[in-house]
């Protein structure tokens, strides 16, 4: 995993913080400690041992989502901020901080593969030895199996055969929290249970799951046994194919929420926006910020667990944004739970599809 | 536990004494809107002025506060203001940091009043082209919210992501579309704000009033030295119908220099007016070459209105000898006009950077540039010292010259050094020793050349709003301080 890249580091704790007015945690904190280059800075105190690791500059250089919103207007194009915060959380717990509160979640993941404390045995279900793997994530399995069972029945719809696989965590939690050696541990099982599946292509419908697949597997050395495909990809390219045939919907108008990943990471906002279009009768509203300049719900790096009172003012922040009179749909477990406030109704792009076709 | 050393510290208030308010204070914001820890200490200390840069390279802050409290109402400003008025607390109001000068730095430790809470817009007047925004408003989010509603704020410092409404008000901001919009000074009708004693007033939103002076405006460029600005009312206009780009060359300043004098004479007002000397212009904008001066200009609204104007300053600056070099270029300001990177590399390459921007009146703007750019190249060290001139008025101009120097050890000694230089040749030339930085820590050592007897009335000012002293102690040349001479 990667080392405290000290030369971008210093470029951003230098910079006068130029994309405060983006980042989502400072933004609903008002503390400087947690500003973009307020946590570079930080980090780079305890890079120059100029500070000693303790819990309360742990909780700092934590309090980072990983949404990439500071992206939009950084001028240093190698400079992935959230990244050099994650490399400085790794040395961290290396050097015996303690987040106490993701403690039980670390244990969880020891314990059952999952952050949420419930093993993913239960998902294992379709056609063993199936072309296609399906890999929901801990999060849809633990906040909204509905969405599984939606993405089930698009297969069956499309007439496709499919098989889910005892999934262990991605990895990702373990590693947004420091703990590498878990991180690796998990990555590797789970690259024993897809080779164990004897699928060639996995869908991954969830952004996290699949940034982890995509991206930092690689970086830690482990290739991937299969091809990934993300579900927004996946569905809409059933949608043209023609296995997928949607009808009317039943809702006049939906406002999507573009997820921060799919977004910015992976530059996905034409494919949730093809599918949405391709359902007869169904008005699109965009919200004020959206595509690559969308604003994060509050979910990423598993803030939901670690920040719930952060993570759910930052959620109402962005529902401020989203048409009150539509449905919100989004391509993320965090996002849908995160949105999931003040009444409004929030679906899933794979449940908005399944209900039209 | 941190050994972070500070540089500028004058003194700390007893333990004891921060101990009882603060568990005052929490009865008015609440415990979780106060911190002592390290971590709040550390980031809420500085602003953006390149000495707490340099020192951050080498492990040192200039001064740390003991409290950070963050209000969420006028309210809780005045009674905040009120206990630490009665303990003798020192209390320095914080926007985003991104003030030049050191402003923000808690010279006496005491309180941070971090203002981003207070960051609601409270009333869209649209009959009356009037916001009323709370101070801890970011930049950004305030002209995003103006532009939902169809408006735009027509103010944006380069600063505009990075810095408050209230800080705007505090240091006399100015915007890149001045020329048209005015700074901020001409856009405030009026504000509220809170004296040291916790007296909260207010002016009245009328466009002018003959009613004696105006006490609530006389907050505007105090940075935090009278109070607490904590809301205003500001101008809005209806986001233009178009906008019209032109660039020309000259073959001289003052030829560019001239040509604008006689547009804004003519009664013309591009929104954005940008006069670069010949490096400057080869530094933005590499396919204009860097042997000519660049003027770049954009006008916006109803296009008649442009049009006409286009017209008239094409005209003028054609006679002043210009070569119409098309609009391309001003698109290419508009991409890079917020990108400040080059001062992070070069910081850690070693370099001691800073911009220092003065007022000019046409008579004596060429030869204060001039003036300058000499005193400063004539410091061992230095690289680079260019300029341009921005926000236009028919008395004259604002000249921003940017200074690079790489003086090996002695980074302080060389900052001092082109400081001094620079502003002995401003005041020599007669300009005024800023346009819209502010003075903050820095600059004040200079106030009492360019105010003379002012200055004793604004201490006198201070006195009467202030009598403690305990509103941003040691800042706009008020108090020597000692640990920090020019
Ligand atoms: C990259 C960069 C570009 C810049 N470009 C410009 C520019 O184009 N034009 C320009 O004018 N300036 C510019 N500045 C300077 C700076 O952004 C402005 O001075 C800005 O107005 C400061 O706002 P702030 O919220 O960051 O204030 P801070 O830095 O937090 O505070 C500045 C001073 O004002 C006081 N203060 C802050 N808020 C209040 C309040 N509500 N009531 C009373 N006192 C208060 C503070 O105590 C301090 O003394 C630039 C700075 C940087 C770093
Ligand atoms: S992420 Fe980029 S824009 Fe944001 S503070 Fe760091 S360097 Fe500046
Ligand atoms: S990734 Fe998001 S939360 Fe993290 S610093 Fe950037 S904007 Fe802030």
């Amino acid at each position: 995993m990667g080392k405290v890249n000290m030369e971008e580091l210093l470029n951003c704790a230098l910079c006068p913080n130029i994309c405060r007015c983006e980042c989502p945690v400072l933004q609903v904190t008002g503390r400087e400690a947690v500003a973009p280059a307020g946590k570079a800075r930080l980090a780079a105190m305890l890079q120059k041992e100029q500070l000693d690791w303790d819990e309360e500059v742990l909780d700092a250089v934590s309090h980072c989502l990983s949404c990439r919103g500071c992206t939009i207007h950084c001028p240093f194009a190698e400079l992935s901020l959230c990244d050099e915060l994650i490399n400085a959380r790794l040395a961290a717990k290396a050097g015996g901080a303690r987040l106490p509160q993701v403690e039980p979640y670390l244990a969880n993941l020891k314990n059952y593969g999952s952050p949420y404390g419930q093993k993913n045995e239960t998902a294992v279900c379709g056609e063993k030895g199936a072309e296609i793997l399906y890999y929901a994530g801990c999060t849809s399995m633990a906040n909204n199996p509905a969405s599984i069972e939606a993405a089930r029945s698009l297969f069956s719809k499309a007439g496709l055969s499919y098989q889910m696989i005892d999934e262990d965590c991605c990895g990702y939690p373990a590693e947004i929290w420091g703990d590498e050696e878990l991180a690796r541990r998990l990555a590797e099982e789970n690259l024993r249970k897809m080779k164990e599946s004897g699928a060639s292509t996995m869908v991954t419908g969830c952004p996290e799951c699949w940034l982890t697949f995509t991206g930092h597997y690689p970086e830690w050395g482990l290739e991937l046994p299969l091809e990934i495909i993300d579900a927004p990809a996946y569905f809409l390219g059933l949608l043209k194919e023609g296995r997928l045939k949607p009808g009317r919907a039943d809702m006049k108008k939906v406002s999507y929420h573009d997820p921060c990943i799919w977004a910015r990471a992976a530059q996905k906002t034409a494919e949730p926006r093809e599918i949405i279009n391709k359902i007869p009768g169904l008005e699109l509203h965009e919200a004020s910020s959206s595509g690559e300049k969308t604003r994060c719900c509050g979910g990423g790096a598993m803030f939901q667990l670690s920040y719930p009172d952060t993570a759910a003012a930052i959620a109402r922040r962005r529902l401020a944004e989203l048409a009150e009179d539509a449905a919100i749909v989004t391509a993320c477990p965090f996002c849908r739970e995160g949105l999931l406030q003040e009444n409004r109704q929030v679906l899933e792009l794979v449940e908005l599809l399944d209900r039209t076709c | 536990m941190s050994r972070v050393k500070t540089i500028l510290q004058q003194g700390k208030v007893k333990q004891a004494v921060i101990d009882k308010f603060r568990e005052n204070a929490a009865d008015i914001v609440g415990a979780d809107n106060i911190s002592s820890g390290e971590i709040d200490l550390l980031s809420t200390c500085r602003d953006y002025w390149p000495i707490s840069s340099i020192w951050m390279l080498e492990g040192a802050v200039p001064a740390l506060p003991q409290l950070v409290v963050w209000p969420n109402t006028t309210e809780e400003v005045s009674r905040i203001l009120a206990l630490a008025n009665e303990k003798k607390i020192p209390v320095v109001p914080y926007g985003e940091g991104s003030g030049a000068l050191g402003g923000a730095v808690p010279l006496q430790g005491g309180i941070m009043l971090d203002l981003k809470k207070m960051n609601r817009a409270r009333k869209l007047d649209e009959l009356n082209q009037l916001v009323t925004v709370e101070c801890g408003m970011n930049g950004a989010l305030y002209e995003e919210y103006l532009n939902q509603n169809g408006y735009t704020g027509g103010h944006f410092p380069q600063s505009l992501r990075c810095s408050t409404v209230g800080g705007w008000l505090a240091c006399r901001a100015a915007g890149q579309f001045s020329t048209r919009y005015g700074k901020i000074e001409d856009i405030v009708v009026s504000l509220e704000a809170v004296l040291s004693d916790g007296t909260i007033f207010s002016g009245r939103s009328v466009p002018r009033a003959a009613t004696g002076p105006r006490a609530d405006l006389l907050m505007v460029g105090s940075e935090g030295v009278l109070g607490v600005i904590t809301a205003a009312d500001l101008r809005i206009w209806p986001l233009p119908e178009k906008r019209h780009f032109a660039t020309y060359t000259f073959d001289n300043l003052a030829d560019g220099l001239e040509a604008i004098r006689k547009f804004i004479r003519a009664g013309t007002r591009p929104a954005v007016v940008r006069l670069y000397d010949a490096q400057e212009t080869g530094n933005h904008f590499p396919e204009l070459g860097d042997k000519r001066p660049g003027l770049i200009l954009l006008f916006e609204g109803a296009e008649p209105i442009i049009t006409a104007e286009a017209g008239v300053v094409d005209q003028i600056v054609s006679g002043q000898g210009a070569v119409d070099a098309g609009p391309d270029f001003v698109e290419h300001w508009l991409e890079t006009r917020f990108n400040v990177s080059a001062a992070s590399r070069l910081l850690q390459k070693g370099a001691v950077l800073d911009t220092i921007e003065v007022t000019t009146n046409w008579h004596n703007a060429h030869s204060t540039y001039q003036a300058m750019q000499k005193a400063i190249l004539s410091e061992e060290g230095t690289m680079m010292a260019s300029g341009h001139w921005s926000h236009v008025y028919p008395e004259g101009a604002a000249l921003y010259m940017t200074v690079v120097g790489f003086p090996g050890e002695n980074k302080i000694g060389y900052y001092k050094s082109i400081w001094r230089a620079a502003m002995k040749a401003c005041l020599d030339e007669g300009a005024a020793i800023s346009h819209h930085h502010g003075i903050g820590l820095h600059r004040g050592a200079w106030m009492e050349e360019e105010h003379g007897r002012g200055l004793e009335v604004l201490k006198k000012v201070k006195a009467a709003l202030d009598p403690n002293g305990i509103m941003n102690p040691g800042k706009l040349g008020l108090e020597e301080v000692q640990q920090w001479e020019k």
